[in-house]
């Protein structure tokens, strides 16, 4: 089969590989329709995720037919169209049983790597590196998918792929961002990035009842897509005016938004140029493997007794986290890989009731062949790039 | 950073980095590197200060991410970078004060072998930047871009509706 492979830092290939094969009773093989590049796939492609090897197949956004079942799989079928969610996880384990997925106790086999990184394990991911467990991805035509008695969600009606790929992840883990901020309805809610994750989550935020949703980016036509389909009410451009903490004040009645979302993560650009270009030098020299441009301000723009919420991904350790503000301030922090299996079924009835059209931020729809330059165009944003989806 | 590997060996400097570079080390040279080297009132300490601003002032120029102007081709930027470190190089033995000691010409040799090496390293496209096939791109896409970010209508129906 072919799949998109990393093959060094900057560098992916759509190569031949063997087709997988059922290696446990509760495995499922899909047969991918459709497949998307993340942004979290872009910490992996720029190189700053460790323990990638070259040949791994990437990819943990993907959906298709199940083609073939163990013996231990009974709750899908061969022929099924489902969504396969992103962390592999087990369903028996005390994380599981709590609906703590992304943080399964049993499905990542590099357990041991992962605890020495974050001091305990954490779940298998597709295509995510062998700190997740090393699982072929799924921007592929074919993947192995584990547990399959617990992950995939069955779609039994006739909505395009477009609509449901991103119960995958992308749309649980904006939805699990805006979850946090304990929305009970006319809160400010900022939201740092307006990539396909933010997006998400300024839809979940109008979706939950926010009454100010900020968008805060450098990019303005992803500004632009976050007010005219995702709701936001006010934008924010750190190129015009770096200044984000004091515009999220002015905005806000000189309080701050009640909750801020972190949907950038590891590389953000600092607002502050010097301080963009130092964390760059750092990074880039692996000083400190996480830029906190976006969390800095997240924390310092948060009211007193907000909440800030991280999904955009980090993944080791960052310079000058202001811990001062943090705990003087009172604020909350909940993050989290998205405990995608606990979100599916409710977004997919709102998807079905026509809460939310996920599709709305597919930019580009290509070819699996053309993975590469798909990686390209949306690390360089270029083209008006916001979601790159792979057909194979 | 890319991984350029042109000319058989890995290219990791992109465009950008090379401009923090740049800008970081003619700050460094224009300011504290003469003192640091106690040749602060020498020849060598003016020259070492003319080649830093000399490399600020031409990167500021250049066509690349920290550019300002924009005016210098990347690639005649890189060229600029070899004749001018050796030119550096060369300056302690053409005006002879290499006779005065180490400390007048070791520091040109150096920044040369510094400048030498780094260009050895940066990625000659620049293309850290961008390096998809644009046209390709934009045949096989299945989407319009612009149609879904600037006419689309909501996507998500308010709680309050």
């Amino acid at each position: 089969m072919r799949a998109n492979v990393w093959s060094g830092r900057n560098t992916v290939q759509v190569e031949n590989v063997p087709d997988p094969k059922i290696l446990n009773d509760r495995d499922a093989i899909v047969k991918i329709t459709s497949t998307a590049i993340c942004g979290s796939d872009l910490h992996l492609y720029d190189g700053y995720i460790p323990t990638m090897e070259k040949g791994d197949i990437l990819g943990h956004e993907f959906m298709g037919e199940i083609v073939e079942v163990g013996r231990g799989v009974s709750n899908v079928r061969v022929g099924d169209r489902v969504v396969v969610p992103f962390p592999i996880a087990c369903g028996n384990c005390w994380a599981c049983r709590h609906e703590l997925y992304s943080v399964c106790e049993n499905s990542n086999p590099n357990a041991g790597l992962a605890e020495k990184m974050f001091g305990h394990p954490t779940a298998g991911i597709f295509g995510y590196s062998h700190l997740t467990g090393g699982y072929a991805g799924g921007q592929a035509e074919y993947a192995r998918v584990p547990y399959a008695d617990v992950g995939p969600l069955k779609i039994e009606d006739d909505l395009p792929d477009e609509q449901v790929l991103f119960l995958s992840d992308i749309l649980p883990t904006g939805f699990m961002g805006a979850d946090f901020c304990e929305i009970r309805g006319g809160e400010s809610i900022a939201v740092f990035g307006a990539g396909p994750v933010g997006q998400f989550a300024i839809a979940s935020a109008v979706m939950l009842g926010a009454g100010q949703v900020i968008a805060v980016d450098q990019f303005d036509y992803r500004l632009e897509m976050a007010r005219n389909r995702a709701g936001a009410t006010d934008t924010i451009n750190f190129n015009e005016d770096a200044d984000v903490v004091e515009q999220l004040k002015v905005l806000t009645g000189g309080r701050g938004p009640d909750a801020v979302i972190d949907a950038v993560g590891l590389e953000a650009a600092d607002p502050h140029g010097v301080l963009h270009a130092v964390e760059r030098v750092k990074q880039a020299t692996r000083s400190e493997t996480d830029r906190g441009g976006s969390l800095r301000d997240a924390i310092l723009a948060c009211r007193p007794g907000g909440i800030v919420s991280i999904i955009g991904v980090y993944g080791g350790l960052m310079d000058k986290v202001p811990m001062g503000a943090l705990m003087n301030k009172g604020l909350s922090i909940k993050t989290g890989q998205c405990h995608v299996q606990r979100y599916m079924k409710p977004l997919y009835d709102h998807i079905l009731k026509g809460d939310i059209d996920p599709s709305f931020v597919i930019t580009h729809q290509l070819e699996l062949g053309q993975a590469p330059d798909g990686y390209e165009t949306f690390k360089h944003k270029q083209d008006e790039c916001v979601k790159v989806v792979l057909k194979p | 950073m890319t991984d350029n590997t042109s000319g058989g060996w890995p290219r990791p400097i992109d465009a950008t980095l090379h401009g923090v570079t740049d800008y970081s080390v003619g700050a460094t040279l224009m300011t504290v590197l003469p003192n640091l080297l106690g040749i602060s009132d020498t020849p060598a300490g003016t020259q070492l200060r003319v080649a830093g601003a000399v490399h600020a002032g031409y990167a500021m120029m250049t066509d690349y991410p920290l550019g300002v102007v924009k005016a210098i081709p990347y690639k005649v930027h890189l060229a600029l970078d070899a004749l001018g470190a050796l030119a550096l190089a060369a300056t302690p033995f053409v005006t002879g004060q290499y006779r005065k000691g180490v400390s007048q010409w070791a520091p040109h040799v150096g920044l040369c072998l510094f400048e030498l090496g780094s260009l050895l390293l940066t990625d000659p496209t620049g293309r850290g930047d961008y390096k998809a096939d644009v046209e390709a791109v934009r045949e096989g896409n299945m989407e319009d871009p612009h149609r879904k970010i600037h006419d689309g209508q909501l996507a998500v129906r308010p709680a309050t509706a």
